[in-house]
């Protein structure tokens, strides 16, 4: 699941660490609200668009953020897979 | 009165979204709470990158970038003076020379680390200030939140109050520090998401570098040219901008509040720990992006900023009106989340350093010595309640004398600035002895306060109140260092040996990495060189 427990430094020494990688969470955020922007973007009129100087931001910024969500989620599972081997 | 901006059902999912993942975070760090270490200081597990942006994070709370674009929009390209003088030169600092002792003690808080080097004195003094005014603070930025919100988006102001503290309470209960670190890691980027594309907008619309040269007066377009003229819109000197707010007040912030120190001690080894100010500090030389620039682009673009309207333009809107000027819902809801977020990270962060501060160094030194860890685990998670259950009250308060809030400000900067001395000869002369370190602290703290009330009462005159802040900052530093230096030349030392560990030339030296790519000192130094050249090139 989303945990991943990690071993703690080994100069420390000490038990196990909590580290819940963040890059997921962080990466299903960003994606959620770069598909919701981007669909938004999609089915709405040109007109909501005067005020950001003609520019669909909806459209292109929920791209953007779904490109920084993905590789975000992207990170997280190389580093999985990598830790697994 | 309507509402300024009207959110729609998109904007809400948006903000929906982001309470729900900062709950289940919360949740799932719950089984990882097992100790005290875990709930105070992550475990120390956590790796530089993650500590450093909550470290920048922990000082981006939304009154922050609020009163920043304020600044941009009254004092012009000066405000760069908040960032690339006034905390990269401190956050390197407190990286390559501070940490070692701060984390090398293995010191749970700041308090702690007066304790075992000055005396009791010096650390209850020390705690006992921080904790109130933590959990103070926590209330104060509660409140702002509820009257943001209620100004612009019609939310009842009770009703914003207890949502927040209710998904702070919930979340800090279960994760403790992790959850406040994660929560502000998740901020950094919905900030920089939500906020730039009102600078894309704003440059366009303005026509660029080259629209601000074309159309605004040359005094707003330079930090350091008109310092100490009567054209510059700070009214500040060399003295008070290097001295002043440079060297005390963002000396003292970055190294000394406990709030953004935490963050450093809860990375899992002396590496991360030294790193984590310094890899904040990148991103935070280009904050002034997100600040400075939409500051600049409300006095060109917005009506209330005309010439006209200038002399009682309310600064401190100009953020919130560019977001109704340029966002569309969907990205509306974006940047609102975005404040949101770094509302309710700032009261976490508070909340979390108050809890460990009343825990480790008030509760666990004063009141009940000796106990289990896990006694000391169930008193921090109370102490949690009870801090939110304060912050409320003072929110409640706040709004019925909204004066107050300015006074608590005040004193608190009372208690910020001279803590810097105390801890630069602490840990550089190991001649200070305890009670040297506590009247030094003691007399700083009241030369600030005495200094205020001059100024108030006319004795003293400064060409603006920003002036007299800086100033006041460098005479409480002065004091406490003068006074600290000279009791100590009259009180008895320390033996050497126990200070090994808490005093730069009675410590080892920490072995720098292997690696020159992962060595703090490396990347201190290019940052450093990277604020000196951004500094000339806004000159």
């Amino acid at each position: 699941m989303n945990e991943k427990i990690e071993m703690k430094d080994q100069e420390t020494g000490m038990g196990q660490g909590h580290v819940l990688d963040l890059k997921l969470p962080i990466g299903w955020l960003l994606s959620a609200y770069g598909v919701l922007l981007g669909i938004y973007g999609l089915v709405t009129k040109k007109e909501m668009y005067a005020k950001s100087l003609g520019f669909n931001l909806n459209v292109v910024w929920g791209a953007l953020m779904l490109a920084i969500g993905a590789g975000f989620l992207l990170a997280a599972f190389l580093k999985k897979d990598k830790a697994g081997r | 009165m309507d509402p300024v901006i009207t959110l729609n059902a998109v904007d809400y999912a948006i903000i929906g979204g982001y309470i729900l993942v900062m709950i289940l975070v919360g949740y799932s760090l719950k089984k990882y709470m097992k100790t005290g270490e875990d709930f105070f200081l992550s475990g120390r597990s956590l790796p530089g990158w993650i500590t450093g942006l909550a470290f920048l994070s922990a000082n981006l709370g939304a009154l922050e970038v609020i009163g920043m674009v304020a600044n941009s929009a009254k004092y012009g390209i000066a405000t760069i003076h908040f960032y690339w003088v006034g905390a990269i030169p401190a956050m390197v600092f407190l990286g390559i020379f501070m940490m070692p002792f701060y984390y090398g003690s293995r010191v749970r808080t700041v308090p702690e680390y007066l304790k075992l080097r000055y005396n009791e004195a010096t650390r209850g003094l020390n705690a006992i200030s921080f904790a109130i005014m933590t959990v103070l603070m926590s209330g104060i930025s509660l409140y702002a939140m509820a009257l943001l919100f209620k100004l612009m988006l019609g939310w009842s102001l009770t009703g914003s109050i207890l949502f927040g503290a209710v998904v702070v309470l919930l979340y800090v209960f279960w994760g403790g520090l992790s959850s406040s670190i994660y929560n502000e890691v998740i901020q950094f980027f919905l900030i920089w998401l939500g906020l730039l594309p009102i600078v894309f907008l704003g440059l366009k619309e303005v026509g660029g570098f080259a629209g601000f040269v074309a159309k605004l007066k040359e005094p707003l377009l330079h930090s350091a040219k008109y310092l100490g003229t009567s054209a510059n819109p700070l009214g500040v000197d060399w003295f008070g901008v290097v001295m002043g707010l440079g060297f005390v007040l963002s000396f003292g912030y970055w190294t000394t509040d406990f709030l953004v120190v935490q963050r450093a001690l809860a990375s899992k080894n002396i590496n991360a720990a030294r790193m984590t100010p310094i890899i904040a500090a990148f991103p935070k030389m280009l904050v002034p992006i997100i600040v400075v620039i939409p500051g600049l682009v409300a006095l060109l673009v917005l009506p209330e900023f005309s010439q006209a309207a200038l002399p009682t333009a309310d600064y401190n809107s100009a953020l919130i009106l560019l977001m109704k000027h340029y966002l569309p819902n969907g990205l509306l809801g974006l940047a609102i989340t975005a404040l949101l977020a770094s509302f309710m990270s700032g009261m976490a962060g508070n909340v979390t350093a108050f809890n460990t501060i009343w825990t480790y160094d008030i509760y666990g030194s004063y009141i009940k010595k000796g106990k289990s860890d896990s006694h000391y685990l169930r008193v921090g998670k109370y102490a949690t309640v009870f801090g939110v259950a304060i912050s409320v009250g003072t929110a409640y308060i706040v709004q019925s004398f909204p004066n107050i809030m300015d006074y608590m400000q005040l004193v608190f900067s009372f208690f910020n600035a001279p803590l810097f001395a105390t801890f630069l000869l602490g840990m550089f002369w190991a001649g200070a002895t305890g009670w040297g370190g506590f009247f030094g602290l003691l007399v700083g703290i009241l030369t600030a306060a005495v200094h205020y009330l001059l100024y108030r009462l006319g004795v003293l005159h400064y060409a603006s109140d920003m002036a007299a802040n800086f100033y006041q900052a460098w005479w409480a530093w002065l004091a406490d260092f003068v006074v600290t230096i000279g009791v100590s030349l009259f009180t008895a030392k320390r033996k050497p040996e126990e200070l090994a560990g808490l005093v730069f030339g009675l410590t080892p030296k920490t072995k720098a990495a292997a690696r020159w790519l992962a060595r703090p000192a490396v990347w201190g130094i290019l940052a450093i060189v990277i604020a000196i050249v951004l500094n000339i090139i806004f000159w």
